[in-house]
């Protein structure tokens, strides 16, 4: 049963998303689904212990992370689709390309000079350029603390 | 995970924090992560790959070895 729930609120914290660029509180996805809060801040836990998402640290009512989407602004914007969304890395920046299948644009920077470097998906594939992305920790810790991989 | 315009501000970058310097992806392998982690992910179908997938996946774009082992 909560299996459903949680597909219902995943479902419409996506489609909020990709309609308007901004990540739903739970407040707001409350209303999307038609059910309590409580219900929903609850599928939230149970999102994230699927590592579906990341609640905002401290506070159960928004979201952090719903991957590829961050919902607060970072460091790799993304312009698809008229509107612009924030990717949580480089990988979530071509991920939003994937999600929404749509061109996309990344106003992205070097990781260390801070030289802005652009990144672009165009009829589903990524524009040729000889850039290279690195993770500062191995696969098996990714989720060890994902805000910082 | 960075973006870098190349190997060399990889390496400045890991010396500044005093990290090791990891495996480099090209975007080319980049983006087919992209699409095995997120292509259905606005669908009802959309889930996250399991560690076997992982590993499948990575394989399939030539990232092998330990720091890609989800179970290492």
């Amino acid at each position: 049963m909560s299996d459903e729930l949680d597909t219902r609120v995943k479902l419409a914290i996506y489609s909020v998303i990709a309609e308007t660029g901004a990540v739903p509180t739970s407040a707001e996805t409350a209303r999307e689904v038609d059910l309590d809060e409580g219900e929903v801040r609850a599928s939230f836990a149970r999102l994230h212990a699927k590592r579906l998402l990341v609640p905002e640290p401290g506070d159960p009512s928004r979201i952090r992370m719903a991957p590829p989407f961050s919902g607060v602004p970072t460091a790799f914007p993304v312009d698809a689709q008229g509107k612009r969304y924030y990717a949580n890395c480089v990988w979530d920046a071509f991920g939003i390309a994937a999600a929404l299948r749509a061109d996309a644009v990344s106003a992205a920077a070097d990781g260390h000079t801070g030289e802005p470097l652009t990144l672009e998906v165009k009829n589903g594939r990524p524009m040729p350029l000889p850039y290279v992305a690195h993770f500062a920790v191995p696969a098996a810790r990714w989720w060890d603390d994902i805000i910082f991989t | 995970m960075l973006l870098f315009r190349s190997e060399e501000t990889v390496s400045r970058w890991c010396e500044a924090r005093d990290l090791p310097r990891r495996p480099l992806i090209s975007l080319d392998q980049l983006w087919q992560l992209a699409v095995a982690w997120y292509a259905n992910r606005l669908t009802v179908e959309s889930r996250r790959p399991g560690p076997n997938e992982m590993v499948e996946v990575f394989a399939s774009i030539g990232l092998t070895g330990p720091f890609w082992d989800p179970y290492a």
